[in-house]
This record gives structure tokens, sequence and C-alpha cells, in this order.
């Protein structure tokens, strides 16, 4: 769950620093924010050009000078596909199989070898196309993208250049509750397919290459310009990895590298309409790294700006450092890349008829935001939306116990509560409890219906979670069926009390706390059956009699 | 239409013409076709509207090294080649829908069914430097 792995930035202050001599260069570093080439007492502080932000400007300076800038961020995304075989051969592919195992002339880029596209990857294209609202191109082609690199076997890379598969769409989502909530909606400016290369690992004085994975189908995914603080490119992160994962392209997995993303970042003082200088910033494995690397690059940019070294800003590629918890340069970009990019002269143009786009439309599942809406409309709280819709396979577990006719809203306070307490403690997914959803939906008619008292139901929850078994079988098991007859309460009542003697005299001369007492006694009495609610009325009628 | 030739202009000034001589300088370039073009009688339209290539440029994102002179020798030559598809400008478009590509024949897809390549083991043997079970390449520092 995405929300789960958030933290809001920890910058430490570094309190080496004196309170006054801190207020003092509050002070000043609010004048430079005017001035333009001010060397002032601050520079002894930080270390031009490279300016270590948070170690030694406390949170509150670096949130004053942010605020007077805006952020701009876009994001490019590469989904690997879980199909069985390569984009344009069949070799097929195993994330951590044996190296140079999974390889022919094809993907090797030997003399001779054509490729030839698998059509599943045009299937899931036009899948995640529709899904984020794209435009289709129904015709389309493949380029080759020229570039010299050990782990590109054939000097290109078959991408889709000036003509992708699908462009102008947009991702509708709902930012976690713990950073402010709020619906966004962000664009996609196009997505297309394209080929992985190998993978180059650096060893010593060069480098060792496998080529297992080269040829793999991707989906570039390039979002619009839209995003604005890191919390929000997290979520646009996660919300892809929600979608391809609903729609079964790909397991969308960012520690194993088939969801990637490269950030760009730039920063401009608010009100000014022209772009501040784009900065790339790699290496990101987890939502939370994507946060955290671009609030990190906003301050440092910002702090640069404000104090009049923009110059300092160059639009290059940085690297995300996750022990650090800071980016730091790669390389300078030297110009734009030429790829020389020409039509792929090896496979032919790509054609969709309207037909075929639109039984795909009609076969996508129900996408994560109107499940979102549909939760909402049913009228779960925007919390309770966001757990049960974000997991697939959660909302899947809802949406079966709610069918069986569970009550909406015990059966998300059932799965959001003990149920995912219990996930968390055993380290297990949803998909491996026992317990079925139609079995939830007859705990909750149970203890609803009364047969059993919910302290009874939480009791056989935990057992029906770990060994499964029905309701109706563990009730009659262990005799669990509630009290309810309150002349057979009355019973346990009296028999209690009149072996409590010395008790009741208490109760009768003021003691009136010790009804505890006596309900406890009566439930360990009925063992746990008697219905409270019946108790404790018959209780304090008996006891509050005879005086 | 303007759009159409303008799209053969920049397929053109995109296509780079390989020639086969790889690093060394000393072999001669082959061209499928004889170099006395310069004889053949372009119009000056065609010449000045196609852009001549950075040849040096050009050689160095191919990594193919060029000495001095033969820049200077291959560039009018190149010139020449590009400027003989230039002749291509001279046909009217106007009317004429851009293709995507040039090719008549729909998709030619594959279904997505693993199979195995039966000889890996060719394959591994044809790799110059190969240390189990990884291919071994020099250090690259730049990704172009």
């Amino acid at each position: 769950m995405a929300s789960t792995l958030f933290r809001t930035i920890q910058i430490h202050p570094f309190l080496l620093y004196p309170t006054a001599l801190f207020s003092r260069r509050n002070g000043v570093l609010y004048c430079t924010m005017k001035s333009s080439q001010s060397q002032t007492a601050t520079q002894e502080k930080q270390q031009p050009p490279k300016v270590k932000v948070p170690q030694h400007a406390l949170k509150k300076t670096v949130d004053k000078i942010t605020r007077d800038y805006e952020a701009i961020i876009g994001i490019e995304t590469h989904v690997q596909l879980s199909t069985l075989t390569k984009a344009f051969c069949s070799c097929p592919y195993n994330y951590g199989s044996q190296p140079n195992t999974s390889i022919c002339p094809i993907c090797m880029g030997l003399p001779g070898a054509l490729p030839v596209l698998n059509s599943k990857v045009i299937e899931f294209a036009v899948k995640l196309g529709l899904a984020l609202n794209c435009k289709l191109s129904l015709n389309s082609k493949f380029d080759r993208k020229q570039y010299f690199y050990p782990d590109l076997p054939k000097g290109y890379q078959i991408s889709q250049f000036d003509i992708p598969i699908a462009t102008g769409g947009y991702v509708d989502l709902d930012l976690p509750l713990e950073f402010g909530g709020g619906h966004r909606k962000f664009g996609i400016t196009r997505v297309h397919m394209e080929e992985d290369a190998g993978k180059l690992l650096h060893s010593g004085n060069g480098a060792q290459v496998d080529l297992n994975r080269a040829g793999v189908p991707l989906l570039e995914i390039v979002s619009e310009p839209d995003m604005r603080t890191g919390i929000e490119a997290a979520e646009y992160a996660a919300e892809l990895q929600r979608v391809v994962r609903y729609l079964g392209i790909s397991n969308g997995n960012m520690q194993e590298g088939s969801l990637r993303c490269d950030v760009n970042v730039s920063i401009r003082p608010i009100g000014q309409s022209e772009f501040g200088t784009k900065v790339e910033i790699k290496n990101l494995n987890s939502f939370s790294s994507i946060n955290r690397a671009i609030d990190f690059e906003i301050s440092r940019q910002a702090l640069l700006l404000s104090e009049g070294q923009g110059d300092q800003i160059v639009q290059e590629t940085r690297l995300w450092e996750e022990g650090a918890q800071k980016t730091i340069t790669m390389r300078k970009k030297e110009g734009l890349s030429d790829y020389r990019y020409f039509p792929e002269p090896d496979l032919p143009e790509v054609i969709l008829t309207q037909e075929y786009v639109d039984s795909i439309l009609k076969s996508l599942p129900e996408l994560p935001e109107m499940k979102r809406r549909r939760y909402e409309n049913m009228g779960l709280s925007m919390q309770d939306v966001l757990f049960l819709a974000n997991d697939m396979n959660v909302a899947e577990y809802f949406d079966a116990t709610l069918s069986s006719g569970a009550d909406l809203k015990l059966a998300a306070n059932w799965i959001m509560g003990d149920i995912a307490a219990y996930m968390k403690n055993e380290k297990l997914s949803i998909n491996e409890i026992k317990l079925t959803p139609k079995e939830l939906a007859e705990l909750i008619a149970s203890i609803k219906g009364g047969t059993i008292s919910g302290k009874i139901g939480k009791e056989i929850l935990f057992e029906l979670l770990a060994k499964g078994g029905t309701v109706k079988g563990l009730i009659e098991e262990k005799d669990l069926v509630q009290i309810v007859d309150p002349v057979e309460i009355g019973k346990i009542i009296d028999k209690v009390i009149s072996e409590n003697p010395k008790q009741l005299e208490q109760y009768r001369g003021g003691k009136t706390k010790l009804q505890g007492f006596f309900a406890g006694q009566v439930m360990k009495l009925s063992k746990g059956k008697a219905n409270p609610g019946l108790l404790n009325k018959i209780l304090l009628e008996k006891l509050n009699a005879k005086s | 239409m303007a759009m159409g030739s303008s799209r053969a202009l920049l397929i053109l000034s995109n296509f780079k013409f390989k020639t086969t001589a790889s690093s060394s300088s000393s072999s001669k370039p082959f061209f499928p076709f004889k170099t006395n073009l310069g004889t053949r009688n372009f119009s000056t339209k065609i010449r000045s509207s196609l852009q001549p290539p950075d040849l040096p440029r050009l050689a160095e994102t191919a990594r193919i090294s060029l000495a001095p002179n033969e820049v200077e020798e291959f560039a009018p030559k190149i010139r020449q080649v590009i400027d003989w598809f230039g002749q291509l400008q001279a046909v009217d478009l106007d009317n004429v829908e851009p293709a995507l590509r040039a090719d008549t024949e729909g998709d030619n897809l594959r279904e997505d069914v693993p199979e195995t390549f039966e000889n890996t083991e060719a394959l591994i043997a044809s790799v110059p430097s190969y240390e189990e079970p990884y291919i071994l390449v020099p250090k690259v520092l730049n990704k172009e």
C-alpha cells in the first residue's frame, strides 16, 4: 500500500548553532532573496556550489524560501510488460534466471535476424492507453533510436518516436489523507511501445553484460508536467502501479525493476511564466524515494535561486542517494542527444481497427478510479475508500464479501480493523488468509442477527483466519450460540448472586461498581454466551430489587 | 501540400548513408554507383534546399573514425548522394496524404508463446570475451 510507505521529510535541525545565531541568519537570508549578488555571512555555512541543504538550514527557513517558488514536475515511467515472451522474439522472460540463458539471434542483434512483433504487446498497449483515457493512434509505427552502449546489442533500440500508439490522456487520483488528501488530475502526454536493453553490471576494470532482459517489451508513459510536489509525484507513480496491476499487464514492482520512474524537476518564482532549468533525477527505487528526492531537489534549487546562484542549476541528470538522502550530479548534459531516429524498416505499420479497440475497451476491468468513486457513492469515508480500493486484492475481497450479502460499513470495519491487523502480524496478503469472503459475510450476519455476540465473533475470527472453516460449523462445534432468553439469563444471575452474598451486601451498601464483578461472573458461568445488553439489564434489576 | 515534401525532406536529412568502412582509414568506401555524378545536371533549387551533413559529427555519432583528409574527401561525395536523392523534391505531393511507412503489407504478428532457442551454446561461443555467465565488455564512461 503506497500510503503506508510515505514519511514526511525528516529534516534534522542541526542544533550546533545557538538560536541567537539562527535568528540573525534567518534575517540575513530573508534579505538576500531580494538582491541578486549577495555574498553574505551565510555563505560560510553553505558550500557553494553544492548546497548541503537540510543539514544546516532549519526546516522553517527552507519552507519559507520554497514558498516563493512553484515546482514543475514531470515523470517518465517505464513499465515492463508481463508477456510470456519478449517483444520481437519468442524467448521467454523470467526475472532472476541464470544470465544469458534466454537469448537468441534476434534479441542478441546478430546479423540477419529480423524482429517479429508479439501481438500481446499491442493488446497491453491498447489496454493501458484506454485505461489512461488516451486517444489511440489507429496507425502507428516503430522507429530506431540509435546509440552505442554495451547493453544494447543492435546499437539501436526499437521504439516509437513521432507516432506513439497513444497520446493525450490523464489519471485521476486521490492524495492520501495523511498528506492532506484532495483530488488530483494529471495529464499523460503519450504512451508508446519499446524494447528493454540488457543488464550491465560494472566490475573492476570492465563490465559484465546479461542479455536475458534485452528485448523485453516496455511501455513508456510520459506525463504532462502537472505535478507540483513530491507527494503528488509519488501518488501518480502509485496510481500507475495500481492501474497496470488492475489491468494485469505488469506486476509494476519498483524493486524488481518492472516499474521504473525518472523524474524531471524545475522551479520558477511564483508568477513567472518561463520555466526554470530542468533537472532529471534517476535511481528512484520506491514511491517514498520519489517523494523525498523531489522535495530535496526543490529545496536545493530554491536555496540556490534565493541566494542568487541560479546559474548553479544546470540541465543535468542527478542520482538520488538513498543513504545520504540527497541528489548528486551524475553527469552534465552536453547538449541534447542525437538519436538519429528513422522508421524501423524491418517492422510493418501497427494498424488497429476500431472493432479491436472497442472489444478491448469492453473487456477492461473496473479501474481504481471507478472503484474509488463507486465506494464513495456507496457512503464510505475517504479513508475507507483509499484503503479498500488501492490494493486490487483487498478490493476484490471486499466486493466479494458485499456480494455475499454483508453490511457495507461492518464489512469495511472488519477488513480494515481486525483482518488488516492479522495480516500485518502474520505478514500475509489478503489472498493468503483462510477466511473466505463468504464466511466473513456469514460472521457479520451472525453477529448482526444476534446468533453470537460481538465478543465471541472476534474470538472465532482468529481461528477462521488461521484455519478456515465455516462460521456455522464453529458455532455448533463450540456451542457458541448467544443466550438471549431472559429467563435463562435470570437463572444464571440468580446463581451468581446467591454464590456471592458478601459482594451483594457491599453492592447494596453503595459499592455500585461491583456490578462489573457480577457481570463478569455471569459471563464466566455462561461461557461468554450471555447477551451483554440483556445481562446488564436483568442484573441491574435483580441487584436493585429486594432492598 | 507542403507537409508532404517537408516530410520527405525530414526523412532524407535524417538518413545517413552508411559506409561499410569501419574504423580503418585505409579502406575505400563502397558506393553502389559511379562517383562521376558531378557531371549530372542538378537544379540549383534542389542543391540549396537540403543541408549538407556535419561530417565530423556524423562520423562521431556512428563511431567511425575519419582522418581530416578523409573528411575533406568524403564530404562532397556524401553531399552528392544526398543531392541525388534530392531529386525526389521535384515530385508534386500537394494532393498526396503522407504515409507513415513505405510498405503495403499489414501487420506481421506473433503469438505470445515461448520457444527456447536450441543452440545458445553457439551464440555464447561466438562472443569474443565471455566469462561464465557474463559477456565481458570494456568499461564505458558515458551513455551517449
